[in-house]
């Protein structure tokens, strides 16, 4: 603590910087390379992939909202990831987070509630969901030691369908069945359940989840840096013996980060659903679990990798899909883009820390 | 040396009347089948081995004695090519012998068991076996056939289509030592082997040995339990600290002598000797002061099983009063580590209790046993004793944390403020409180865990465990230094080491523990130190 900052964070983070910024640039050559190999025109798909990603204000905001989706999941990932614990769970806990908002927003006491209630509580209803879905891995890691990264794995399977269990049972959260056409999927949420627009005058989506994100990103910094329980999760993380011995009780911490992991992802489920779809569908979580899931791997446990990995992928996604519909090149070449850079910065770091491991 | 036409040589039984198979019987003219000469490796800054020697005939199980950290396993690698001497020369049959890795070894014909088995407890024996010996077309039933043949001429029992995970651990073993034997070594090296088997199954392993060797085949032995070596070797070397400190011709008859070599008996080499005698000048007080004190630690009947049900500890009871510094002598591997993670709260016994000042702390966690006023040095430092990649300060204070907080933060200024003092009371060196606990030296690192448990209040009882293992000498004197003023200051000490020496020098008492069994008790003098022997090889008092 008494180094300079230069000597702390120098070599490294700007290492990882450029490695970062290396392994996207050449990601997207390699993406420029293929769109030529297709005979598809360059040109045409730069345009329509930079008038997707941030062409317009709606575009930008819409870019943001997938970004703080992705950031969520990416925050809740590194603080388990803290304790050792990898939470791969993402999607289903998004699944829980859109379930739970969405019947709570349909209640019509709760669209009744003044103050900002009505929109506010389907969120915390949302994020206590996920909380439960992530704690229950912690738990039976915890008392049984099942592997994490399986029990979340699983219990995502199970939200994801019983989702799509609820948006097929009128019982549930179906719509009212008029004809035989109507889809599988709630009704839209009221209005005053949904979250308030920020800069509605300019076109912007960006709603009151922004912030909540903001600040949200700042608690985990700080918690993960500053707080005493911060060290304590490192501890569990590095030497689990050495912790149990020194008294920090590893079973809470366990069940506690796996909720908090599922907490985030839960609200990342409310934020999509009150912020951007209006309606709960079947393939409601579309991936943006396991997107949040490499968003944190990419991160490797830094606050501000979380939101630099989530603006990319946030920004590609939107970019690939309009890059599809306007263009015609294959959102599938984003997805490879994504892999491209994983493997990049993945590859990049074993290279550099790899060889420093060897004694 | 014996010759290579006379590959049996007659090996023992054990309380068959020895012949002589010594190294003067035979023509000296045929080269050792192994023969190490002057080896050295260094790790760091540890010398795990200095100029360490050693010969070994055909047909001959050679013992290899040492406490956990002697160097004996360093000494097996390097023979089994996974670690290169920095000095010295190895021959095998006369002809140099320098390994470049394992699969070298192999070439050469020189098979090891390791102590942690590498098998695959999915597959049968059988596709164990083919895995890195089969190339192109897997004959399995030849292999199968070969394994059964093998299984019968030797007594095995293996049956070559079972899964690994149905076996037992014995069996699993003698799995690793037929694929040892399917190529036909000249030499085979066996680290630790008996560690992990059930009384019988050793039984079973040493009649193998002597079945194996009498075929003509080396076989390095590396034990720290001595009955073992006087069952079946015919000759014995004691490493400590990474030297050879005795050898033996006839270990059968000179195991006292060896245990002595073991566990070191040259006084004034370490802390105890004259040093000894200045602590004992200003004696604890004594318990009869303080009769109406609860004692500080009191163990009943304490019994640990591990997990295949071997019971390592049995009916242990001692009581340490406040004050008194207790030492648990023993050769390592007689349910010292067991009875030191009870007391560390890292297991709870499976039979009897135990209090601490007079409250019932059986099944009690870490945190408990804090808060009751237990510190634990434990056995090993790295495991359990603290986070390499943390700060100092950070592990210094790992267990108070709580206590530093301000506004709710980590107050890291006042943390770091308080963990300079005791770095300078305990006179840890280090680059600052900041620095990563990994960079401190091993004396330092004690010393650290030391200061953390030291300064624990309240403080009625302190466990340390093998606390100078891996320590120089002054580091040793800092660490004892301590745990007397600990003593001064009314805390109970037990003192678990196999050290005797050391024991010696700074106990007030002590007990010896042998197969998880309290052997019997004495005032720590150097006078018992006969009697303290018998007792560490097992001769009842």
């Amino acid at each position: 603590m008494n180094l300079p900052l230069a000597a702390r964070f120098g070599g490294r983070q700007a290492r990882a910087v450029g490695v970062s910024l290396a392994a996207v640039l050449g990601s997207a050559a390699v993406a420029a390379v293929l769109v030529a190999t297709m005979g598809l025109s360059l040109a045409d798909g730069v345009a329509a992939f930079a008038d997707g990603a941030w062409g317009s204000a709606y575009a930008l905001g819409a870019s943001v909202n997938r970004a703080l989706a992705l950031a969520l999941v990416g925050l809740g990932f590194i603080v388990a990831q803290r304790a050792n614990l990898t939470n791969v769970g993402g999607e289903g806990q998004i699944a829980i987070g859109g379930m739970v908002a969405a019947a709570f927003a349909l209640n019509p006491h709760v669209a009744a509630l003044p103050l900002g209630l009505a929109f506010a509580l389907p969120m915390l209803a949302a994020a206590t969901a996920g909380a439960a879905w992530g704690a229950l891995a912690g738990f039976l890691k915890a008392r049984s030691g099942t592997n994490e990264v399986i029990s979340t794995l699983l219990l995502s399977f199970i939200a994801v369908w019983m989702l799509y269990g609820s948006v097929q049972s009128p019982a549930l959260l179906r719509q009212p069945m008029t004809s035989s056409s109507t889809l599988p999927e709630s009704l839209p949420i009221p209005e005053s359940t949904q979250l308030p627009l920020l800069g509605a005058d300019l076109g912007l989506p960006l709603h009151v989840g922004l912030p909540v994100g903001i600040a949200l990103a700042l608690g985990v910094a700080w918690v993960l840096r500053r707080s005493v329980v911060g060290v304590q999760l490192r501890a569990i993380g590095l030497n689990p013996q050495a912790a149990r011995r020194a008294g920090i009780r590893i079973t809470a911490a366990t069940v506690g980060v796996m909720a908090v992991a599922g907490a985030f992802g839960g609200l990342a489920g409310a934020m999509m659903l009150q912020g951007e779809q209006w309606v709960l569908k079947a393939g409601f979580s579309s991936g943006y679990g396991f997107d949040g899931l490499v968003v944190g791997l990419l991160a490797r446990g830094s606050t501000i990798g979380v939101v630099a990995a989530a603006m990319l992928f946030g920004f590609l996604r939107s970019g690939g899909i309009n890059m599809e519909m306007v263009a015609a090149v294959p959102t599938a070449l984003v997805v490879v883009m994504q892999g491209l850079i994983i493997v990049a910065i993945a590859g990049a770091s074993v290279a550099f820390e790899g060889r420093r491991a060897v004694p | 040396m014996a010759g290579v036409a006379a590959p049996a040589a007659p090996w023992r039984v054990p309380d068959s009347t020895p012949v002589a198979p010594g190294p003067g019987a035979a023509p000296a003219a045929t080269p050792p089948l192994l023969h190490i000469d002057g080896i050295g490796k260094r790790f760091g800054a540890l010398q795990a081995l200095g100029d360490v020697s050693l010969s070994l005939r055909r047909g001959e199980v050679h013992g290899l004695l040492g406490e956990n950290g002697a160097g004996k396993s360093t000494l097996c690698n390097i023979v089994f090519g996974i670690h290169a001497p920095d000095a010295g020369a190895l021959s095998v049959d006369g002809a140099p012998y320098r390994p470049k890795d394992p699969a070298d070894a192999l070439r050469h014909r020189i098979a090891m068991v390791h102590q942690h088995f590498s098998l695959v407890d999915d597959l049968p024996v059988v596709d164990n076996l083919l895995l890195g010996q089969a190339r192109g077309v897997l004959r399995r039933r030849e292999y199968a056939d070969r394994i059964a043949d093998l299984s019968r001429r030797y007594g095995l029992g293996l049956e070559p289509f079972k899964r690994i995970d149905e076996l037992t651990v014995g069996e699993r073993q003698r799995v690793e030592i037929v694929k040892c034997l399917m190529r036909e070594p000249r030499l085979l090296v066996l680290d630790e082997p008996t560690a992990v088997l059930l009384p019988e199954e050793i039984r079973s392993l040493l009649q193998l040995c002597r079945q194996v060797a009498s075929e003509g085949c080396g076989i390095v032995l590396v034990t720290h339990k001595l009955a073992e070596i006087r069952e079946v070797a015919q000759r014995a070397t004691v490493l400590r600290g990474g030297r050879v400190v005795a050898r033996s011709d006839a270990p059968d008859r000179e195991i006292d002598d060896l245990v002595r070599a073991m566990i070191g008996r040259t006084a004034g080499e370490r802390a105890g000797g004259a040093g000894s005698e200045c602590s004992r000048a200003t004696p604890a007080p004594a318990p009869a002061n303080r009769p109406a004190a609860d004692p500080a630690l009191m163990l009943d009947g304490i019994g640990v099983r591990d997990a295949d049900g071997v019971e390592r500890v049995s009916n242990f009871t001692l009581t340490v009063e406040p004050g008194e510094i207790v030492a648990v002598a023993g050769v390592e591997g007689n349910g010292q580590s067991e009875l030191g993670a009870v007391i560390a709260g890292m297991r709870p016994p499976t039979s009897g209790r135990w209090f601490v000042g007079g409250r019932e702390v059986t099944r009690a966690t870490p945190r408990e046993l804090t808060q009751v006023g237990v510190g634990v040095v434990p056995e090993d430092r790295h495991a359990v004793g603290c986070v390499l990649e943390m700060s100092v300060a950070e592990n210094l204070f790992l267990d108070q944390l709580h206590r530093y907080r301000r506004h709710g933060a980590l107050d890291r200024t006042r943390l770091e403020r308080d963990a300079a003092d005791l770095m300078q009371r305990f006179d840890v060196r280090a680059k600052g409180p900041g620095a990563p606990f990994a960079s401190l030296s091993g004396g330092n690192q004690q010393k650290a865990v030391l200061a953390r448990e030291l300064t624990r209040r309240p403080l009625r009882f302190l466990l340390a465990a093998h606390p100078t293992r891996g320590l120089d000498v002054g580091a040793v004197e800092a660490v004892y230094d301590h745990v007397r003023s600990a003593r001064a200051q009314g805390v109970g000490v037990l003192l678990i080491s196999s050290e005797l020496d050391e024991l010696l020098g700074v106990a007030d008492r002590l007990v010896v523990m042998y197969r998880g069994r309290l052997m019997g008790t004495c005032p720590a003098e150097p006078a018992e130190r006969e009697r303290i022997g018998g007792w560490m090889a097992g001769h009842a008092a």
